[in-house]
This record gives structure tokens, sequence and C-alpha cells, in this order.
């Protein structure tokens, strides 16, 4: 998910609007896309079910404890019953405002920012996978910061030794050696901190030119960023290059998501990502507390709150 | 907005395309070939469609060209579906004069869907610009080009997508030097593309060469009927057994996320757990019925709206942009391809087609239909399973005497569970290129 701060977005709404007024009426309209390179996706597509028949090979196994989660991962969850999922209808008393808002970010997403990022796609994948890497090092500071919170130890210290190999051998970030080293990435944030202190996620919440969000999440983002700010690695983030350095980020983060507004053509679209951004949530809080039960849930309250 | 999302969707309808559960179960053993109802081998290959390692030899690269086009004859856009204006399809072009190979998609898609990029690939390796069109049930299409907005009719929906081609090839880059038509479709798109060759022969706007019908319907209504039967067997009719099967599969995910070790539940995590949720008959069942009914809520919901029946909106008081749709969501979720047909399609057409009956209704959306040109006209080609669930015995029997030795018929591979794997497009690629000799395979 990309971090987009406040100052980013009146200059991006005078853009979009702009961008929007300038539409003309004709029969066709032409957008050339970049390419699809299929003999790559499929050869992805064969390594990938490799990885995940060995992962199921592993799981026959017995399981071995995550040495990084300490001694309690070794003690067998509690299953969670089906009586114990929320509910199907989602908190979400901003509705009005949050649909506001998820058809401004399509708009925008559509005038602007996707056919940006479909050309920052045209550019070598080389560099893009250094742009990547270098700004998922910086953000190895926030999850190092998260994880001392959250007191999980072992992934703090596996942050750690990403940053730091990756700063080091990796080149300043630009490549991700930790990964070949079986330090694999995995972010994390305030939100999830907040998720981990007992936080609920509250209601349903779209945040301009970003996307579904809950009001944890969106303050776990602001926190994020403020960490960062205050932080400022490398200059990065109150330095004079800092605007600059903000649209790449976010372009990037934009071009590795595969999404496209209102491709299901579905007047429904809003309400099936609620739903599902949603779930996605309360099923990785449950996971941050896999030796308890999980809470019960009273069918009459909305999932979320 | 984020992979997972796409990626949880697509897990809990079952479409799991990196073929999670083709790496950690192996499908049980088929009933042997030609059994004319799914097997538990069918059901597997459906929901998990060709293994990656058995498609067809592919290109490096296939450049793409995005198309949104006005269509005049489209019906007044209800302000809900204000992105749905312009028709979008998608375009590969070769440099040099080629034929051009159209591509119809399957119920409720969109023109872009990972079973089109497989065939849109291989067509463009073997030298043919492709241009990919959206079913005549997705909503885009409906909204966008539609002159009734009320989809699933053989005839009106095929009067459409001809007329949307027309349009298409007049507007398309100077550049782009066509030699032939030919026109191909799967499932749903496969009979959709066999009429559209039929109102070409009366026109003569196109002049359309070939036709491939891939895992084509010949009875709208008794596979739409079949469909409804696998849903109330394996989920449930009714706000109860829907409420059931969510209950079921979220604590089946959240269980096996909490035995991992994972930070995220990410699109890695999903196509595994597909493979571990996903075991018995009735769950691959339960994943293709879903699949299908929630293709139906937007052709339900548009038909509603556009014809005014009045069953999930107030034809008086259709929503507006910004206005909740959860309650309308959660209604159109019982909905049944049934009750489409009986409280929306068929008062409409009936009302439009003087003399017209039910049972006339469910006799024109039958592909034989078109009977006499399937059987006489040998540039009509079709390949399907013996195992297809859309098609019972009968139908496929059908198939085969209508075509002859134009239809190629495998042993296995359910509905589109063999699609772009190297015998499906070497056989495909000889019937386009009237090179096909016939025979089962």
């Amino acid at each position: 998910m990309m971090r987009v701060g406040s100052g980013w977005r009146p200059l991006a709404a005078g853009v979009a609007f702009i961008a929007l007024g300038g539409c003309a009426s004709q029969v066709v309209e032409f957008h050339r896309l970049p390419p699809d390179t299929p003999a790559a996706d499929n050869a992805a597509d064969i390594a990938k079910m490799q990885r995940l028949a060995a992962a199921a090979a592993l799981a026959q196994k017995a399981r071995a404890p995550d040495p990084t989660e300490g001694a309690a991962a070794a003690e067998v969850p509690a299953p969670v019953t089906p009586a114990e999922a929320p509910p199907m209808k989602t908190y979400d008393p901003w509705g009005e405002v949050n649909r506001f808002t998820y058809r401004f970010n399509a708009r925008f997403d559509e005038a602007l920012f996707l056919p940006v990022a479909n050309s920052y796609r045209r550019l070598p994948s080389p560099m893009r996978t250094g742009v990547h890497n270098f700004f998922g090092n910086i953000a190895e500071i926030d999850s190092f910061i998260n994880y001392t919170l959250q007191g999980r130890l072992g992934r703090m210290v596996r942050s750690v030794g990403r940053f730091v190999i990756n700063s080091t051998i990796g080149i300043g970030g630009l490549f991700d050696p930790a990964t070949k080293m079986r330090l694999p990435n995995a972010p994390t944030g305030f939100g999830t901190t907040l998720a981990k202190w007992g936080m609920h996620p509250g209601p349903y919440l779209v945040i301009p030119f970003y996307g579904p969000s809950t009001l944890r999440e969106g303050i776990g983002l602001a926190a994020d960023y403020g960490t960062l700010y205050v932080i400022d690695p490398a200059w990065i983030y109150r330095g004079n290059l800092s605007w600059g350095l903000f649209v790449v980020h976010a372009v990037d983060e934009r071009a590795s998501i595969d999404f496209r507004y209102y491709a299901s053509g579905s007047p429904f679209e809003y309400e099936t990502i609620q739903f599902l951004y949603v779930r996605k949530l309360l099923i990785e809080d449950g996971g941050l507390h896999r030796q308890k039960p999980l809470p019960r849930t009273d069918p009459n309250v909305p999932a979320g709150e | 907005m984020n992979k997972f999302l796409s990626a949880l969707a697509l897990a809990a309808l079952g479409f799991c395309q990196a073929h999670a559960g083709d790496a950690s179960i192996p499908p049980p053993a088929a009933q042997g070939p030609a059994t004319g109802l799914a097997d538990s081998a069918a059901l597997r290959a459906t929901v998990f469609g060709t293994p990656p390692q058995d498609i067809a030899p592919l290109p490096d690269k296939v450049p793409l060209l995005e198309m949104d086009l006005d269509l005049p004859w489209r019906r007044p856009i209800p302000a809900v579906f204000w992105f749905d204006k312009r028709l979008r399809v998608w375009l590969s072009a070769q440099e040099k004069p080629a034929p051009l190979a159209i591509v119809i998609s399957g119920t409720g898609s969109d023109g872009n869907t990972a079973k089109l990029a497989t065939l849109r690939a291989v067509l463009y390796g073997a030298g043919y610009h492709v241009l990919t069109m959206p079913s005549p049930t997705f909503p885009g299409f409906i909204v966008s080009a539609s002159s009734t907005g009320v989809a699933g009719d053989l005839t009106q929906d095929g009067k459409d997508l001809y007329a949307a081609m027309g349009v298409i090839i007049a507007h398309l880059p100077r550049k782009v030097k066509i030699t032939d038509i030919d026109v191909l479709g799967y499932s749903l798109g496969g009979a959709n593309a066999a009429i559209v060759k039929s109102i070409d022969e009366k026109e003569h706007k196109l002049n359309i060469h070939r036709v491939v019908m891939i895992n084509p319907p010949v009875s709208l209504f008794s596979t739409v009927g079949r469909l409804d039967k696998l849903f109330a067997r394996s989920i449930g009719n009714g706000d109860a057994g829907i409420e059931r099967f969510y209950q079921q599969l979220y604590s089946e995910l959240a269980n096996l996320y909490r035995a991992s070790d994972r930070v995220e539940l990410d699109e890695d995590f999903l196509l595994g757990a597909a493979a571990s949720v996903l075991k018995t008959d009735a769950q691959f069942s339960a994943a293709i019925a879903l699949t299908f009914r929630i293709a139906l809520t937007n052709v339900f919901f548009a038909g509603d709206l556009y014809s005014g029946a009045g069953v999930v909106v107030d034809p008086k008081h259709p929503p507006r942009v910004g206005d909740s749709l959860d309650e309308i969501s959660r209604r159109l979720r019982t909905k049944t391809f049934a009750e489409y047909f009986t409280r929306i399609f068929a008062p409409y057409y009936l009302k439009r087609r003087p003399g017209s009956s039910v049972e006339s209704l469910v006799a024109e959306n039958r592909l034989d239909v078109i009977g006499d040109q399937l059987r006489g006209n040998a540039d009509y080609y079709a390949q399907t399973n013996s195992d297809d669930l859309i098609l019972d015995k009968a139908e496929l029997d059908w198939l085969r005497q209508t075509l002859g030795a134009r239809i190629v018929v495998y042993d296995h591979g359910g509905h589109l569970g063999n699609l772009g794997d190297r015998q499906q497009v070497a056989d495909m690629l000889e019937m386009l290129a009237g090179r096909w000799q016939g025979g089962s395979r």
C-alpha cells in the first residue's frame, strides 16, 4: 500500500480536476497499455505452483515452531468455529462520505494515477525493482519500531537484519539480498500494533488517493508516515527532493498493484471491496492472537465495530 | 487497494488460476470418457483450470491497446452505472497485415480475463490481430452496448455484439490491416460467436470467415437450470444457506491463517488455502455455482433497472449515485437464474415479441436456432469436453451430430478446465486456419 501525505492532496486534486474537466467527446478513445508478458507470467506461475507444492509438502510434516515467534508458537491455535465468523454486514457509519471518496479515487486513478503508473511500468524491470526495494528498505525502520511495540522480538531482529544487509550488501537498499538469505520481507505498521494491543478495526474508511481502510488502519498510516517523517532516513522525507521522491514512491506502489477501479463493471464494487477488506483485516487480527479464542461475535453488531 | 482483494475474491469464488490445488491435491480418477456429467476430476479441472506447465507455448510480449467506445444505440445510462458509459475492448495488433481474431468472453465476464489473456497470447503468437470483447452479460456491455438492457437472449445479444463489432472494426487504428475475420468465444461467448456469424451471413457487413466455439452451451435455460440446482445442492437457497457457506469459508480461512506464521493474508496464502478449503465435490460445486451466481447478480440488477420490473429496484425511485446498495445487494444474493427468467427476462421479451410464449423463448435460446447453419456451413467449429458440466448427454450428442467432424470432444477438462493447453490450442489454430482434419481426442 502506498503512503500518501496530506500535502500531496491539494496538488493532486487540482491536476485531477483539470484532467477530468478536459475529457473530449468522441466515438473511440485509445489507451496504450504496457504489453502482456505471457511467457514470463507463465514461468512465474509454474514457479509459484512449485513453491506452493513444496509448502504443502512441508505442512504435511510435523509443524516446527517459528523460532522468531518464541515458544508460544508451538501451542496449538484455538480453532475458529463458523459461529465465530463476523456478520456479513460491515460497520460503515460513514458510508456516504466513503462512497464519495471511492468515486473520487476511481476518477483520479483513471485520469492520472493509473496512466502515470502504466508509463512507469514500461521502464526496465531492474530499475523498477531497485526503486521498489529502496522504499521497502526504508520501511524496515517503521517495521522494526512496530515489531518492538508489538513485543515480537524475533520479527524485530529479522527486520533489523534485513535493513542492515540490504543497506550494505544491497547498496543502500537497491537490492534485496536478505530475502535470498532466508530473511523474507514481512512489513508491519502501527495499525497492526494497535490491533495487537486489542483495538478493533473500527468504522470502514476510504482514504482519499489511497483506498480502503478503517479508522484504526488510518490512524496507523498517519503514525507510520509521522514516524518516518520525524526520523527522516536519508533525508527523504524532509530534504529538498522529498516531493519528487514521494511521487516516485506513490507511483511505484500504484504500479505494483494489479487493480483497476470498476473493471468489475459492477455497481456493487464498493460493497464487495468493503466486505473483503474488512474480513481480511479481521482474519489477520485473529492471527495476531493465535493462542486466544476469538472474542464471541454478536450477530447484531456489524463486522469491524 | 491491493492484490489481496482480488485474490481473496478469486479464492472465495474458486477461481484459483495459480493452480494451487494441482500442486497439492491429486484429482481423483475420473469415471472414464464421455460421462456426460461432471465427475470429481471435471469439477476440479473447472475450478483450477489448465496447470501452467501444460499451457501451450506463449510469446514473450503481446502489445495491448485499450479501446473505449461510445455506441449510439445504448440506452440512457442509469445513475449507478456512471462508470460503464463506454464499451471497453482490447486490441493486440500485428505490425503487418494479418487476420483478425475476435474473442468473446464467458458469462458475466469482461474482455480482459485470464482465460482471454491466454487465448490472446496464443492467437497473437500464431500471427493474428486479436480483439477481446466482454460477454453481452457483462454489466459494462449491458450498459454501453445493449439495446435492451435485459441480457441473456441469444439473438438480441448477438445483434448487439455484431453491431458493436462493426463500430470497433471501423475505428481500428489505421495501421491495422486486416486480411480476414474469425470469431471465437468460450462458454456462453462460444454460443454468442456462432450467432454473430449467422447474423453476418445475412447482413454481410463484416464477412466473418470461421467461428470456433469453446465449451459452448446448447440450451441456455437447461444450463442455467443445472447451475441453479448445483447452487441449491451445494450451498442451499435463501439467506440461511448463503450465510452458512460464508461462515464455513470464513472459519476455515481464519483457522488456516492462525495455523500459519504469516504476517499478511496475501495472495500466496489464499492460493495455498484454496487447496485446503476445497476438498469435496460439494465444495468444488459450491465454488462453481457461486461464481455463476455472482455473475447473475449484475445481470439481474441491470435487467430489473432497465425493464422496470421492480423486483429489487423500485422503478419510480431508482438508486442514485452514492446511495447505499447494501439492501439491494442483500436481496439479490438469493435470486436464482430461474427467477431472472420468470420475473425479468420473460415478461420483458413476451411484451416485445408478439405471439411469443415462455416455451418459444426457451426454444429460441438454444443453439439449434442456427442448427441449419451449424450443420451445413463448414466454417463453424467447436471444442468441448465429454465431462463439461454445462452440457448433458443429449446436448453433447446434438453437438456431435450437428457439427460432425467439425467438433472435437476431449475426454476430460470439465468446463474450460483445459483451455489453453497444448492440444486445445493446437486444434483451435488448425480449425481457424481451415486445416482441421477432424477426430476425437
